[in-house]
């Protein structure tokens, strides 16, 4: 088991009326700018980068950053940023950028030159992740989501050529033409840096991913449901002749560890909560914007039937396993299970939630590396049954 | 949709092969061609305004395509690739010359192949048509709402909102207006719901115009409408009262009654 340690970077300082929905529908977007500190958001940022490097310090397999756009949910644009900025200070861990955005790009060709620099940079400890990026992100950048899919695939067909085959070389295709494509760097780590790719149950993510031999990685959903993903994910695999190695299946996860049960959830209700009901409130309008979604995505969304995460109370939060709090004990026998039954070899823990301040996430980091992490390295991933 | 819940005066689907696959369209009455492009909530529409226009001439009313009942024809990207589809579409059927019905973003596709090919098009309508860039006038950002939203925003008459809204949409609705919006995004996502060249463009419509608005339209300002009228060279604006965006779903006995003289003036 990979244990590896996920940064959003939110930006905790909300209104105090913020629980006015019709005010603020959601921190992504149209929550103006104008609540951006920078004063605050100066500190935040040194702080953040100090936990993912702390979590280095503390044994962590991985640094995971990611991007988003317009949001104070996560406050990291540029993802390649913040990995550059970790790459000279750390020395072991897997910098894994989960991921670049690509669709979003009008110029994929930047990602490959600049994931080619990171992976110098790191020595080759970079993972190069390429997400979506989420609806909304669509409408701020001007993306049109229906083409969103197939950007997405022709900015990955492209970007691997160009890490892989010897330049120049020209690429005429439906979104980009270029004329000549050959990019100094290449990348250190060959053929290339390793590829992860999040789903969120899309049955053509799971199959072309499966197809590539990625990493698959779920996030924010029940147990019930990441279970339908990665059994998706194993047999567009198994379709393909193979079983793909646990560490090839990774689940996000917002974890907290207290001292004893009764503390952790004392202590960690009003984060969670800030994240799911405040960080993560966003209609489906903007989530899943015409065209963003196949009809058998949406149709498989649909028959899922979930709940919007503001609808969630903490009590729910945690029995359909979407986050884990406890003490550590609890938090042991609770990752071992969920890692027993979905068959996850990388876990990518959340351990700053929403607006838990630095001491917090410190602590969690702390008692997490400490009392959970070796027992989740004890006990090999199996392949559910 | 099942034979059963056809209205019997609803005319057969029929299809038509085009590249990358087939679009359907409904064929009705006798007379002068019309060609109907529906809003784009409107595909798969047989209702008054359908009907008036079968009345008085040979009613054309296709889905677009990833509309409706159409295929999704995945290679047309743009309101332009609409024009090219529309004129093989006339070709294919041998109508060399027809009067052009257009509403909302239908009246946005007929704007481009009025001022494409106006030798095609006898006389058209403009019904609180888009396709105008008014950056100081935009169109709602429709991709934004939610269902509540987005009633409220094309219908004035609340009555018509709650209505709309009483019944739980089922799986199947639901898909087919994801699958609709997601077609209208493809062809309008960006620029959004404008073609920036439009508008210096529609000097070379030479129809008799009608540019009907609707007097309480949420989705367009009145600003686009009065720019269609002003740009092109023989228009008239009608303004519909008391109407939402919905013009003909709100209206339509004055709607069609517009549209009906229009033609056949």
């Amino acid at each position: 088991m990979k244990v590896n340690f996920f940064h959003l970077m939110p930006y905790p300082y909300l209104p105090d009326d913020f629980d006015d929905v019709e005010k603020y529908p959601s921190p992504s977007l149209t929550f103006s700018n104008a609540h951006f500190d920078p004063a605050v958001g100066v500190d935040l940022y040194h702080r953040y980068l100090d936990e993912l490097e702390y979590a280095e310090s503390v044994g962590f397999d991985g640094i995971v950053v990611n991007e988003h756009h317009q949001s104070a949910y996560g406050t990291m644009p540029s993802p390649n940023i913040m990995a550059a900025a970790l790459a000279r200070r750390t020395s072991r861990a897997t910098i894994m950028v989960l991921g670049n955005a690509i669709p979003l790009r009008g110029n994929p060709l930047r990602v490959a030159e600049e994931i080619a620099m990171l992976d110098h940079l790191t020595k080759g400890r970079l993972l190069s992740g390429f997400v979506r990026g989420i609806g909304w992100e669509h409408f701020g950048h001007s993306i049109n989501p229906a083409d969103s899919r197939s950007r997405f695939n022709e900015a990955h067909d492209l970007i691997k050529k160009a890490w892989t085959e010897p330049g120049p070389f020209s690429w005429y295709g439906e979104h980009y033409e270029y004329r000549y494509v050959n990019i100094w760097p290449r990348p250190l780590q060959q053929p290339h840096p390793p590829i992860a790719v999040p789903g969120a149950g899309s049955p053509e993510t799971m199959r072309w991913v499966a197809e590539n031999h990625y990493t698959y990685v779920s996030v924010y959903a029940p147990t019930r449901v990441v279970k339908t993903w990665f059994d998706g994910y194993r047999a567009a695999a198994a379709d393909l002749g193979y079983v793909p190695e646990p560490e090839k299946i990774g689940m996000a996860l917002p974890v907290f560890v207290g001292e004893d049960d009764a503390s952790a959830h004392r202590e960690a209700r009003q984060y969670v909560e800030w994240l799911f009901h405040r960080g993560l409130r966003q209609g489906l309008e903007i989530v899943f914007p015409p065209g963003y979604m196949s009809p058998a995505a949406m149709k498989g969304l649909l028959k899922a039937n979930l709940k919007a995460y503001p609808e969630l109370s903490y009590e729910e939060l945690l029995e359909h396993g979407y986050v884990v709090v406890g003490g550590p004990e609890q938090v042991r026998n609770r990752l071992g299970e969920l890692r027993d039954e979905l068959g996850f070899g990388q876990l990518m823990a959340m351990l700053t939630i929403g607006a838990m301040p630095a001491e917090m996430v410190r602590r969690n980091t702390e008692i997490f590396a400490k009392e959970v992490v070796p027992e989740l390295k004890r006990a090999p991933a199996t392949v559910p049954g | 949709m099942t034979l059963t819940d056809v209205d019997p005066a609803t005319p057969p689907v029929q299809r038509c092969g085009a590249a990358g696959g087939e679009i359907a369209y409904r064929r009705a009455g006798q007379g002068h061609p019309v060609l109907l492009l529906h809003s784009a909530g409107g595909a798969n529409e047989w209702g008054p305004l359908q009907l008036g226009l079968a009345g008085v001439g040979d009613l054309v009313a296709p889905d677009h395509p990833g509309f409706g009942l159409s295929d999704d024809l995945p290679e047309l990207h743009t309101v332009d690739d609409l024009v090219y589809h529309y004129l093989d579409l006339l070709d294919g059927l041998g109508l060399a010359q027809v009067d052009v019905v257009g509403v909302s973003f239908g009246g946005w596709v007929a704007a481009e192949l009025a001022m494409h090919s106006p030798e095609r098009v006898r006389r058209l309508v403009l019904g609180a048509a888009i396709g105008l860039r008014i950056p100081e006038a935009p169109i709602a950002d429709l991709f934004l709402m939610n269902p509540p939203q987005l009633m409220r925003a094309l219908f004035h008459d609340e009555a018509l909102v709650t209505a709309a809204l009483s019944a739980e949409p089922t799986t199947d609705q639901i898909l087919a207006t994801y699958r609709d919006l997601g077609a209208l995004a493809r062809f309008g996502w960006h620029p959004f719901l404008n073609d920036p060249k439009l508008e210096r463009r529609l000097h070379r419509i030479t129809a008799p115009t009608l540019v009907l608005a609707a007097g309480e339209d949420r989705l367009v300002p009145r600003e686009h409408a009065q720019r269609f009228a002003e740009r092109i060279p023989d228009a008239r604006l009608v303004v519909v009262e008391d109407c939402g965006h919905a013009l003909h779903g709100e209206r339509p006995a004055e709607v069609t009654a517009a549209v009906v003289e229009h033609l056949g003036s």
